[in-house]
Order: C-alpha cells, then structure tokens, then sequence
C-alpha cells in the first residue's frame, strides 16, 4: 500500500475510500478496522445492513469489539448522522479512547435528494469536527453504482482520497465549502404547488393545514403527525426568529410528499437541528426534533432568507 | 372520565360540575345562570349566589319563588363585600375552607351538595389576584370531584382580554366562550390531572403556570393526556421542567395516555434527563 497522505493524530482525518466490488471494499475497510483495534481505538462502523452482515462475517473473532450501526436507519435522514458522530466521539472521549469511523451515507440505492444532502452533510463533518479532538472517519464511496458527480462531489468533501492500494490528499478538496453549498438553492418544486402565508397567530392554522393536505395524500397517520408537529416548529421559528411572516409550500415530487417553509431570516450556524442542543440551552430543539422525525430535511439559507424542505417519502 | 370540553349551552346538571361561562351579555349570563341553578335544585343541592352580578340575575328571575326558597334555606346569596369578609383576603386555602364548611353545612340540613354560581371578573381582571384566582380555581376543581357534593359555575365577562380569560378558562373542564379562549383545559379526574386540546410554543407558558398551580399528593401525580391533540417542543419541556420540580420535592410523575410521538419526543429530546418520568397506558 502506498501512503502518501499522513496521519495527524490530533486532527480529525476525513477521508473517502473509492471502491469497486465487494473484495474491494474488504480490502480497503478491513486494514482500517483492524489497525483500530490493534491500536485500542474505539471503532464504530455505520453502513447499510448488507455491508454490516458482510463485515461481521469477515472480521469473524473480532466483530464483537466494533460497535456496529445501522446506516440506513441512523442516516436515513444524512442530517441526523453528525449527531451520531458527536455522541459517539464524547462518549469514547469520555472514557480515554480515541474514536475510529466508518461511515457510507452516500450508499448506492438513495434518492437523488438523498444524495445531495448526503455532500453537504460530508462538507458540515469538516466544519463540525475540524476544530476538536482528534479521530478518524472513512467514507466508502461506490464507484461502480453511485452517480459520477456524486463520486466527484465526494473528492471535493474528503481531504483524504483513497482505495484499497493508495492513500493520498485530495487536491479537489475545497476547505469551507460547507458555507457556499448551505446557502445555495434548493431545485424549484414542479407546477403543482399550494402555497400558503402565515404570520404571528397563524401556526394552529399552518398545522393543521399542513396535517390536512398530507392526510389528503395518503400519508400514514404516523407520518401526518409528524409533519404537523414539524409545521409547528418551523412556523413558530419564522414568528420567533424571522421577522414574523413566512410562506408554506406543499407538493407532490417523485414518490414524495414535500412541505417547504421560507422566510427572511438568516440562519448563521450551518449544523442548526443536527446536534441536539445543551439541556440548559432555552431554544434550538424545534430543527433538531424535525431532523430526528422526517424521512429528509434540507436547509438552505443565505441573506436572501431561509428555507427549509421537508420531504416524506411514500 | 368527567365530562369535559367546549359547549354552547349549559349542560344538564350532574356531580361534581365545574363550568366557565364567559359570557359578553347580561342576558346570556341570566338565562345560563337559571339553567344552571334549576338543574342543582332539581338535584336537591342547595345553591349559593356569589357576587353582584348573579345575585341580581336570581332577583330577576321569573322561574322561581326567590323568596320562598330563601327562607327555606335552598338559596344563599354573598355580595363579593360579604365573601371577603368571611373568608378573609383572596388566598386558595381559605376559599377552600370556607366552601368546605358550606358544603357540609348544606348536606348537614339535608341538601344533596352546594351549587356555587360566581361572578368573580374581578378577580380575573386584576394581574396580582389571577395567580391565586388559577390556584384556587384548580383546587375547586379537585374539590368538586373529592368534596362532599360542590359543584360551581364561575362566570367571567368576555371584555377581560384574551390573556385573563385564557387563563381562568384553562383551569375548567367545561368550557363556554364566543371562540377558542384557551387552546388546552386543565382538570382533575379521579386520581389524575386531564390535559387536553393543544400546547404550543404560544401557550406554553400558560401552561407553566397552570401546572405549577395543580395540586400534587407527595405519593405522586398522574398526568392523563390522551386526549392531548398536539403538543410541541416547548409544551414537552414545560412538562418535563414541572416534573423536574416535583422530583425535586420527591414527588414522582407518571404520564398516562401519551402518543407514540409524544413518547418519542421526549426520547429524542433526552427530557428523562430534565426528569425521569413515567410513561404508562391508561386505566381507562
């Protein structure tokens, strides 16, 4: 193996492993795995339950020792994914032990609005983990499933690039790219779109309205008080938080049910909602809360104002 | 459970009733309060007039004998004046005692309970009474049910703003007001404080204080809310902070009733760790 790229032990290593076939992707994960484990470092595998199955099978004797986590369910929702990273990297922090990850939320089979929160979240790890302590995250990449762009996208997100036989620095890398990607534009929702004001007093009616039309679309019970509850929340930052007025937009896209609420505030932290805020700290939990409980959640904001596009998935 | 909700019209008499009547005309207050009243006769409770208002809704009535009935002890009367002066300055605990011992007077002299119609507006209408108007109101509200026959209707004018009349209205089970004056009610059923209707950021203050005004017995509070239709973040920590100051006294709290999602949020808003509450279904 030709390493190239160091390791700087008090820094948080991001890096993306490019793979092509499942003897591949052994071939590059399980030397990180087990190099972990030689070294006491505690490690933590997040992946689609396949690759899970498969991993556990090969590590054999030593997958007792790897906290294994279930992608699919974690990050069905990539904005929920730092949080897991967060608490994992405090608890081992906590108790003395450095923290290795392996995380692919980019795996093949997302929805295209999957994958493209998928390279902003990629993006906010940089900015969430660059500062503190010191672990390592490998990111497998698909090369022979996953869409080129999203593979060129992950060599803009990684400083580290690397496969089963290289380890390199990325020179695509784009330091601080969080900032541009979180304040750029969602794409435009089709024709079909019922559009909506709401002001001070207004958030019972946004609701419920909201509750109303997601009922009228067949979404489960479960997912309509959800959504409901995610009205209210993003409603009531509006009135709190932006000025007051805000508009609700509600459409049908490609197997999804999509409730996109705007207005003119600025939001200045780009991990708003994906960290749960301190027990003490008054606000912050309506984003966080909306994160944990919708299929995906995209928030973009710059000067021009704030949006944030729920989507559930049929 | 208790009836409770929002009604148009007085509902016919039973036990334990505990009504708000927000009501913008005298005639509107005047034919609730003889509805009202006939239903605790017809009952055999005795029935105690409180404040101006009323008791000059019971003069003019024509439905009845007035006279008659006073002298024969079935109707009382107390001017605001006379319920200050026997029971002292504004304080729950001395409300209680004093309707208490009315109480078992009535049902010492043969009455089945007492059936207080109040007008207390005034009460409401001023900002350092309405804290001890909350408290007292809750703590008639579990006398009702725990007592030895009180039932009471608590008049309020509809001019006193929406803040005083949300929050006088919270504390009832029942409910009549041009409109939605209070988004969730507060009241006492059996063992267990009821929340119903809907919490949000907007109200959730409200809620804080008409929590902090519910009784807690020191072997522990149920909270029923299963017929809770919303409740947000805030409503969940106003919740959470109250059992936090339960616990505090060694009280625990057990939640009855709650949605899947409102287990949910509190599980993913780490709230046991704000107060380890107890979440259970329902008896009934």
């Amino acid at each position: 193996m030709t390493a190239t790229a160091t390791v700087d032990a008090d820094r948080f290593e991001h890096e993306a492993l490019f793979y092509r076939g499942d003897a591949d992707y052994l071939a590059g994960l399980l030397p990180f795995v087990r190099d972990g484990l030689d070294s006491g470092e505690a490690v933590v595998v997040a992946e689609p339950r396949a690759r899970l199955d498969m991993l556990r099978d090969e590590l054999a004797d030593d997958a007792p020792a790897v906290e294994f986590l279930d992608m699919a369910e974690i990050g069905a929702n990539p904005g929920r994914i730092i949080g897991v990273w967060a608490a994992a990297l405090a608890r081992h922090t906590r108790a003395g032990r450095r923290l290795r990850g392996v995380g692919e939320p980019a795996f093949p089979g997302r929805r295209t609005a999957e994958l493209v929160e998928c390279r902003l979240h990629e993006m906010l790890l940089n900015h969430a983990f660059d500062d503190g302590s010191g672990w390592r995250l490998l990111c497998p990449y698909d090369q022979e499933h996953l869409p080129r762009a999203v593979l060129q996208a992950a060599l803009h997100t990684h400083p580290v690039r690397s496969t089963s036989a290289t380890r390199l620095p990325s020179d695509a890398y784009a330091h601080g790219g969080h900032v541009a990607a979180f304040a750029e534009g969602l794409p435009a929702p089709g024709d079909a779109v019922l559009r909506g004001v709401y002001g001070p007093g207004d958030v019972p009616a946004t609701r419920r309205t909201v509750a109303q039309w997601a009922r009228s679309c067949g979404l489960p019970e479960k997912h309509v008080e959800a959504l409901e509850l995610a009205a209210s929340e993003l409603a009531t930052n509006t009135i709190r938080h932006a000025g007051g007025t805000g508009t609700v937009a509600m459409w049908l896209d490609n197997g999804a049910a999509v409730v996109q609420f705007s207005d003119a505030g600025t939001v200045t932290d780009p991990l708003i909602g994906r960290l749960i805020p301190p027990l003490e700290q008054e606000g912050g939990r309506g984003l966080y809360l909306v994160n944990q409980l919708c299929d995906l959640v995209q928030v973009r904001s710059s000067g021009q104002g704030t949006t944030v596009r729920v989507s559930t998935w049929f | 459970m208790r009836t409770h909700g929002l009604v148009e019209d007085v509902p016919g008499a039973g036990p334990a009733d505990h009504l708000c009547w927000v009501y913008a005309d005298d005639a509107a207050l005047d034919r609730a309060a003889r509805e009202f009243l006939a239903g605790g006769l017809a009952r055999g409770e005795r029935l105690l007039c409180v404040g101006e208002r009323v008791i000059e809704s019971l003069l003019t009535s024509p439905d009845h004998d007035l006279a008659a009935l006073i002298e024969r002890g079935a109707v009382e009367t107390l001017t605001l004046a006379e319920a200050y002066a026997a029971s002292g300055p504004f304080l729950a605990e001395q409300q209680l005692a004093y309707y208490d011992a009315a109480t078992r007077r009535a049902t010492g002299e043969g009455y089945r309970g007492l059936r207080v119609l109040a007008e207390v507006s005034d009460l409401a209408a001023d900002p350092g009474q309405r804290a001890e108007l909350i408290r007292w109101e809750h703590m008639a509200d579990d006398y009702a049910v725990h007592g030895a026959g009180f039932s009471a209707m608590c008049a309020y004018r509809a001019d006193l703003g929406p803040d005083a009349l949300a929050d006088v209205a919270s504390v009832h089970p029942v409910v009549r007001a041009p409109g939605e004056v209070s988004s969730f009610r507060m009241f006492v059923d059996g063992d267990r404080i009821v929340l119903c209707g809907s919490v949000d950021a907007f109200c959730s203050d409200r809620l804080a204080r008409v929590l902090s005004a519910a009784q807690a017995d020191d072997d522990g509070v149920v909270l029923h809310v299963a017929d809770l239709a919303f409740m947000d973040v805030a409503g969940l920590r106003v919740v959470a902070r109250w059992a936090a100051g339960l616990w505090a006294r060694a009280v625990s709290v057990e939640v009855t009733g709650a949605s899947a999602l409102l287990r949910r949020m509190w599980q993913v808003l780490d709230l046991d760790r704000v107060a380890p509450v107890t979440f259970s279904a329902a008896l009934a």
